[in-house]
Formats: structure tokens, sequence, C-alpha cells
């Protein structure tokens, strides 16, 4: 009687999967339950972004960026537009600049919202979804308050914004976040302290900070290994010095240092950040200001070159944006955090089981538009 | 009770001359049809009642449109099902493809012969009840391995070792924890074990409070026994936090995933089947099956005048500090003991044993099964076979010489 | 072999040999006063239809907070540029998309192959004189207007 040989099966999470948020498709190497090897299969959603603009004006490129991250549009749109200002060198005014925190902001809430409720959803918890998703219809509404479109806005232009703010946003802000800490802490009843949550998720896909910055992980990934880097506060851009806010770093609470609870609960801690960033931003949001009265007639960067960054809901999002002297850039390079969030699954995902996989996924929120462009 | 439905039908002049066995077949085919209309109803009735109390807590509204506030809409989901294209897989393995729905089915309505629903209602009252029903209802796993390895897609088989996997497990704790209840008894027939929870006596023997002579209040380790119980039977019927064989999120739907239209149908009736089965063995077992809580009409009185008070500290402790005030709790209990006062009639109706404690004891573990389903995260199979294994199989054991040593020191037995 | 730039840009640009590249990045990552531990962008560019392509890494420091830009050029055709993913993981997925869309070869990648575009794909539409096959796979490449 010899060993038994016990073969190796390639199992294919195919593009059209539930639980993978997007089209992607995962090459999974098992032997039985245990994972070997993953090999992530992207280019599904590529709708070749960069080449599109090239040949659009500047502010034509707008929408396009929006698209790319359809889950934090406003995001996608703020550091855009902030890179081909400092190439133009531009000032704003300071009703525009708060204006813009308090969209990002309010955007980053609802990206965590989603991505905490699809986590959930991931290991089987379907309550919690549709909570998250409750409060995100609040935000959305505030978004189509003010640009009068609730995921893809064409609202933070080159120099501005595209109109102001109607009456009554103020307030109704207001009354958001005075409806959303007691809801964080619902969700943390529900799903942060289970048992059965912290099983599936503790000690799931650890990261260390050694690997995470080799691979080029960002934003809440990152900060759940103990890596303290924020470029909202490291590399201050907009007016974000101004504000009084904490940056949540992964302790381990539940299990080890940067694993996929940790994950979780950075963004969970993030929320309540954001909520802080924003009454901060309407308390000191000035009433007067034309929030167009900086957008150039025709934008013609001077010949150069600039690589901006800031930081998205899902990590370091930069722009490398180069003109030679026209109205139309030569390259725009959307450095897209999650293309490289997804890479290092196959180093953290090695030796879990399926479900684990999965659970791995869902901690690191990734959206195919970005990955794809 | 078949043999008194063929009295009955004998009874009749223009029929009496059909003779016994006769009588008797068709009074057989009569029973086997009501217990599986029974069943068809009741998956219907469930599938509605399961989407509303998720919707409710997940604060939307679940079905609104077809028949006032939904009610038929699992009706038109039937319709639909019905009339869906039928598709095999090209390379499924057709025998078994075909079968595997039905004997999940089969397995699981056949069961219901031994349940007794009331004192009167009970279709083959066997000295075994309790084994038949646990040994019928462990055929499922051979229908799920059918059905995930006909199925010729990885997933599918995924699913269905999973299961195999899972129930197999499971069997074991839930058995011992029965048998801990059988010791007590003496007997395996369901009947007894139900007449044996008559009357009322204290809580675990010596506590002055009078409570239902209910196993669950017996000792402390038939309480035990029967949270044990319910979480092995929750992963019998692979629901969550057991459902890995048909994690939606994960493996599509898992061994479920090539079956479509009529067949989809048969998976989704077992499992409310299953399901109901559960409940009712709980509710037989552990909370005195068709007996009455109340032990006559004068304690039905005073109960509810006890629930009305908790119900009157409910509302104002809890609930308007949550700021949710509803007629539910306070309204419900108001009415109930008003027209028990009002009503002796109605108090004394309560009191007596029935089919509707039956249903009301079944109908409120359904909701703890389905409260269990939208609150959880669902485990990871080594999870699973890790609390199987190394959690409640060990605390079912020690349950089982628990029993007997409490019944030796309350006198129930002598050595 | 090394050229120094001082442009507009924020950060010091550096330009260097493609042959090059991987020797440097090892110095820049693990010399004590530079240790330049993370490679923010990796990007492939075309400046017009005619010249040199050229790649832009963007490097920072997290320990030490401080950025530097590299520059390469390579031929329009079968460029080569030695692979840095071994040093910077980061680099494993940018250099497959810039050898996706550029067409410039990395030597020494573990494993590459286009990642953004279908595997039989031909072309690199990133470059400017790129235009598309009349038919890919059977179905007619529609032509934008």
């Amino acid at each position: 009687m010899g060993r038994l040989h016990a073969e190796e099966m390639v199992l294919n999470m195919g593009p059209q999967h539930p639980s993978t948020h997007g089209v992607l498709r995962l090459k999974l190497t098992t032997d039985g339950e245990i994972v070997s090897h993953i090999e992530p299969v992207i280019g599904y959603l590529h709708r070749s972004f960069e080449k599109h603009a090239e040949n659009l004006e500047y502010q034509m490129v707008t929408p396009f960026t929006g698209r790319c991250d359809y889950l934090a549009a406003m995001g996608s749109e703020h550091g855009y537009a902030m890179a081909v200002e400092k190439m133009l060198g531009i000032e704003l005014p300071e009703r525009v600049e708060y204006l813009r925190v308090i969209f990002a902001e309010l955007q980053r809430i609802a990206s965590h919202l989603v991505a905490v409720g699809t986590f959930g959803l991931d290991v089987g918890a379907i309550t919690p979804f549709i909570y998250c998703f409750r409060e995100r219809e609040l935000i959305l509404d505030l978004f189509e308050m003010a640009s009068g479109a609730r995921l893809l806005y064409n609202y933070i232009w080159i120099g501005g914004l595209a109109h102001d703010v109607p009456p009554g946003f103020v307030e109704k802000t207001y009354e958001f976040l005075d409806a959303f800490d007691e809801r964080v802490t619902e969700y943390n009843q529900i799903l942060t302290g289970n048992k059965i949550f912290i099983e599936r998720a503790a000690d799931i896909g650890v990261m260390t900070p050694e690997v995470a910055i080799n691979y080029g992980v960002t934003g809440p990934s990152l900060r759940a290994s103990g890596v303290n880097l924020d470029i909202r506060k490291t590399q201050p851009y907009s007016i974000y010095d101004r504000f009084d806010f904490d940056v949540p770093l992964g302790e381990g609470i539940q299990g080890t240092v940067g694993d996929s609870w940790d994950r979780y609960y950075v963004r969970v801690l993030e929320m309540k950040e954001s909520a802080k960033i924003v009454r901060q931003a309407l308390d000191q949001l000035p009433v007067e200001g034309d929030v167009k009265s900086a957008i150039p007639r025709r934008i013609r960067p001077p010949k150069g070159e600039v690589y901006f960054r800031s930081e998205n809901p899902r990590g370091e999002l930069g722009y490398y944006v180069v003109s030679n002297g026209k109205n139309v850039p030569l390259r725009v390079k959307m450095r897209s955090p999650a293309f490289s969030n997804l890479s290092v699954i196959n180093e953290i995902g090695q030796g879990f089981m399926i479900s684990d996989v999965i659970a791995i996924l869902g901690s690191l929120d990734i959206v195919l538009g970005e990955i794809d462009r | 009770m078949i043999q008194s439905l063929a009295n009955w039908i004998l009874s009749f002049d223009i029929l009496s001359g059909m003779g016994q066995s006769i009588a008797w077949g068709i009074s057989l085919f009569v029973v086997s049809a009501l217990i599986f209309a029974f069943v068809a109803v009741n998956a219907i009735v469930l599938v509605y009642i399961e989407r509303k109390v998720s919707a409710f807590m997940q604060v939307r509204l679940g079905p609104m449109r077809v028949g006032k506030f939904g009610t038929l809409q699992t009706v038109a989901d039937a319709l639909k099902l019905l009339q869906k294209e039928d598709i095999i897989p090209e390379k499924a393995d057709k025998p078994l493809f075909v079968i595997g729905p039905w004997i999940i089915l089969v397995a699981s309505v056949v069961t219901f012969a031994a349940i007794p629903f009331s004192d009167t209602l009970l279709a083959a009252n066997m000295n075994i009840g309790l084994f038949y029903v646990v040994s019928i209802s462990s055929i499922v796993v051979l229908g799920i391995v059918m059905a995930g390895w006909a199925s010729n897609n990885k997933w599918s088989l995924y699913g269905a070792m999973r299961s195999a996997a899972q129930i197999i497990s499971y069997e074991i704790p839930v058995g011992i924890t029965l048998i801990a209840v059988v010791a007590v008894v003496g007997s395996l027939n369901l009947q007894t074990i139900i007449q044996a929870q008559a009357g009322s006596s204290n809580l675990f023997h010596w506590i002055p409070i009078p409570l239902p002579n209910w196993f669950i209040f017996h000792s402390p380790f038939l309480f035990l026994a029967s949270f044990i119980y319910l979480i092995g039977a929750t992963a019998e019927i692979n629901r969550t936090p057991f459902d890995i064989p048909e994690s939606e999120s994960e493996l599509v739907a898992g061994f479920m995933t090539e079956f479509s239209g009529l067949r989809w149908a048969l998976f989704f009736l077992s499992e409310y089947a299953n399901a109901t089965l559960v409940a009712f063995l709980v509710a037989i077992v552990f909370l005195g099956g068709w007996q009455s809580p109340f032990a006559d009409y004068k304690g039905a009185q005073i109960s509810l005048l006890i629930v009305t008070l908790v119900s009157i500290m409910w509302t104002i402790f809890v609930k308007t500090k949550v700021g949710r005030l509803s007629v539910y709790p306070l309204g419900l209990s108001l009415l109930l003991v008003v027209a028990a006062w009002l009503f002796p009639g109605f108090a004394v109706w309560l009191s007596s044993p029935g089919l509707f404690w039956m249903l009301m004891k079944v109908a409120f573990i359904i909701f703890l099964l389905m409260w269990f389903r939208w609150t959880f995260p669902r485990l990871r199979v080594d999870q699973l076979m890790y609390v199987s294994w190394k959690v409640i199989l060990p605390i079912s054991i020690v349950n089982l010489m628990g029993v007997a040593v409490w019944m030796w020191l309350s006198g129930e037995i002598q050595f | 072999m090394i050229e120094f730039v001082e442009e507009e840009t924020q950060n010091p640009t550096v330009v260097i040999d493609a042959s090059a590249m991987a020797s440097v990045c090892t110095y820049l990552k693990e010399a004590e006063v530079l240790q330049f531990d993370s490679l923010m962008n990796l990007a492939g560019h075309d400046p017009d239809g005619e010249s040199d392509l050229s790649i832009i890494y963007h490097l920072h420091s997290t320990v030490l907070d401080h950025y530097i830009t590299l520059k390469t050029f390579t031929p329009r055709e079968n460029g080569v540029v030695e692979s840095v993913a071994n040093i910077y993981r980061t680099a494993d997925w940018h250099e497959r998309e810039t050898y996706d869309l550029f067409g410039v070869k990395f030597n020494g990648h573990p494993d590459l192959k286009r990642i953004l575009l279908e595997e039989d794909w031909e072309g690199h539409p990133m470059k400017k004189d790129y235009t598309p096959a009349e038919f890919y796979r059977g179905m007619r490449i529609e032509k934008v207007k």
C-alpha cells in the first residue's frame, strides 16, 4: 500500500459569483478545502479610461474618473481635480475647499458602509448589510441634493464645484450626523462583537507591515497592520490640516494585528472619524464664497507632470498627469489603490480554506471598476 | 387514528358492507394525503412568514403586492416554479439527478407519520416513535449527496460533502440528548413522552415556582439538553448559522445550484418540512407537546394576569426607552386577560390540551429558527465540526449522566 | 547611466538606464540614508508617436519620508527594462500592466503576461500610434468615431 496521493484541484471562482465584488476571477488551487495558490484574473471591466483621457479636454475627464471607482466617485473626482489644480497653480476659495472636504468625507462613510455591509454578507450575516444600506441611503440623498445624482456625480470640477449646495443641505447633514453615531454602535453590537463573526474573521489573512508596504497596500488595509500612514496626516492636501481627527490603527484586539477583523474594524472606526471631520467642516463652513469663481475658462496647464496622491476610502489614489501645454492631457494614469490591494491576496491567502479566502477578499474591499479602469 | 377513521367510514350504512381491510386502506390513503397536505400548506405558509419576519428584522416590508399584505406571494412563486423549463445539465448523472430531491422530500414527509399533533390526531402510534423519527430523518444525507454528485459541478460537490459531514456529525449529540429524555420517561413512544409531561410541578424539582411539568423545567440538565438539541437540530436542517452547504455568498447555492424549477421547489419544500419536524420534536420532547401550560381555568386566568403585568413592565422600561411603542405585547396580553376573566369558557379552552397548543409551540420554535438565521453569520465548516465534536458532544454525554444523578437525587428512581 | 534632472515637479527626478534599473532600486531600498521601501506608482508613457517610450517610477520612503522619481527610456518596439518585481512586489502587477498597454518587456519578471486585456490580444493600445486590428477572434472591432 503506497501513500495516498491526493491531487490538487483548480477551482474557478468565476467572474460571476455573489462574493467577488465585481467581475473578478479567482483561480484557486486547492487540496480539499485548503487553498495553496490564488491567482486573480482581472480585466473584465477594462474600459480604457486612460486612452479616453488622452482625447478629452481636462474638464471632460472628470465624469470618467468617477466611473472608475464607482463607490467613491467624489474621492476620484477630488483627486483628479487637485492634481490638475496643482499643475495650474490655482488658489481655491475657502468655501470650495470646505465643501470638497465635506463631500469627500461623506463619500468615505458611504464607501465604508458598503465595505462593512458586504463583508458581513460574505460571512453570512445578511441583516447588517441592510442596516448599512439604510444609512447609505441617507448619504446618497444628501449627494442628490447637492449634485443631482446618487452615485456618479460629475460635481467636483477643476477649480471649484459644479454648483453650490442648495439651502437646507447643511441642516440635513447635521441631522444625518446626529443619527449616525448611534448607528455605528448598533453595528458594533450586531456584528463586531459577535462570537461567530470573530471566529470567521480573526487571525484570517494576517498581513505583516513589511508585506503590506512591499506589495503597495494602502489605506485601511495598511493601517490595520499597524502602519500609521494616512496621506491626510502625512502629506495634508486641501485643508485637512485644519481638522482634528484620529487615524485608527489595527491593534489585534481579537486576534493578530493585521487580520481581517482588524481591517474590518479600522473601517468601522474610520466612519466615526469621518463623521467628526464633517461636523467640524460644517461648523467652520464659510457662508460666503462663489464656488465657480476659480474655475478657469480654458484649462491649459503648462508643460510638466505631476503625481498627486489623495486618500481614497480604499487607499492611496494617485493621479500621474502629464501635460504638453495643450488643452488635452498627454497622459493620465490613475494609480488605483485596489489594484495593489488585490495583488496581495496570494501572499496572505495561502493555507486557508475557501470560506476564508472569501472573507479575506471581503476585508480587502476592492472595487473592480478602479482595478480595471 | 387510521383505525378510528376506518371505523368512522364503516359506520355509514351505505359504506358498511365494505369490509375492514378496504376501509382501513381508504383511511390510510386519506391520512397520508392529509399529512402531505399539511406539509405542503405548511411550506407555503412558512415561506411567507420567513420573508415577512426577515423583512421586519431588516427594517423593510417584505412582499406587499401579491394579495393583501403579500399573502399570495408564495402561491405566485409556486405557480412560477411549476411552469419553468426543466434543465438537466448535459453531463449530469440523470437517474441520481432526478431521484435525489425526491429522496430528501420523502424522508422528511414520512417522519410526520409518527408525530402526535394532539391527543387523538396521530397517524401511527409506534412504540419506537422517537427512534423512527430520528433515523428516517437522517436519510436526507443520501439525497443531498446524490444531488451534489449528480450535478457534475465542483461547487455542488463541495456543498454536498460539507453537508454530509455536518449532518452525520450532529446526529450524535442530538441522539444523546434525546436519550437523556427517554431515560426520564422510560419509553420511546412520542405520545407517552407527552403524557408524562402533564400537570405542574416545581421548577427543577426543588425551587418552589409552580411551572408546567415540561421536561425543560425538569432539571438543569434537561434545560441544557433542550438548547443543545436546538443547536444540533439547526445544524441538521442546514440552517444558518450552519448553512455552509447552501451558503449563498460562497457557493452560489451549494448542492442546489444546478436544480431549477420544480426540482428546486422540492428542495425548498423539504427544507421547511425538516424545520417543522425539528420544531415538532422540540415541542414534543421538551415543551410538553399538546399539553397546555395552564393547569386549569383558574391557573389560566392568574397566569395571564402575571403575563399582563410583565408586559406592562416591559413596555414601560424597555419599549419607551427605545422609543418604539407598539401595540403587541401590551395590547395582546390585555386582550387575552380581559377575555379570560370575562368568559370563563375561554379560560377553560385555554387550559385544555389540544392541537392549538402544539401549533403554538411549533410556531414559537420556528420563529426562533428564523431569528437565528437573520442574526448570525455562518460558521466555517471546520468550526462547525469543532463545535459538534469537541463542544456539544462532551456536554451531551455529561448531560446524560447528570440526568441520571438528578433523577436519583430527586427520588424518581431508586437503586 | 544616471542623469539627474531638476524640473518643476515636486520630487527630484533621476533618469536611469533601462538595464540598470534593478541594481539602482536595490541600492535605493537598502541604503541607510535612503530606505525607499515603497513603490507608489509605475507608469508607462508615450510622449508622442515617434520618440522613445518612458517608464516612470515614483518611490517613497515610509521611514524617512522623502520621495524620488525615476525615469527610464526604451525603444518603441521590443524595449527591455530590468524588472524590479522581486524588490518591490508592487511592481509585479504594474509591470504586467505596462507590458500589456505599451509592449515593454521586463527582464526577470516572475510571470510577465497581459493583465487587463485578453491573453491573445494583438497590439499595445496605449501607444499613440496604435490602430486596432480588423477582427478579434472572428468579431469585428468597431472603429471609434
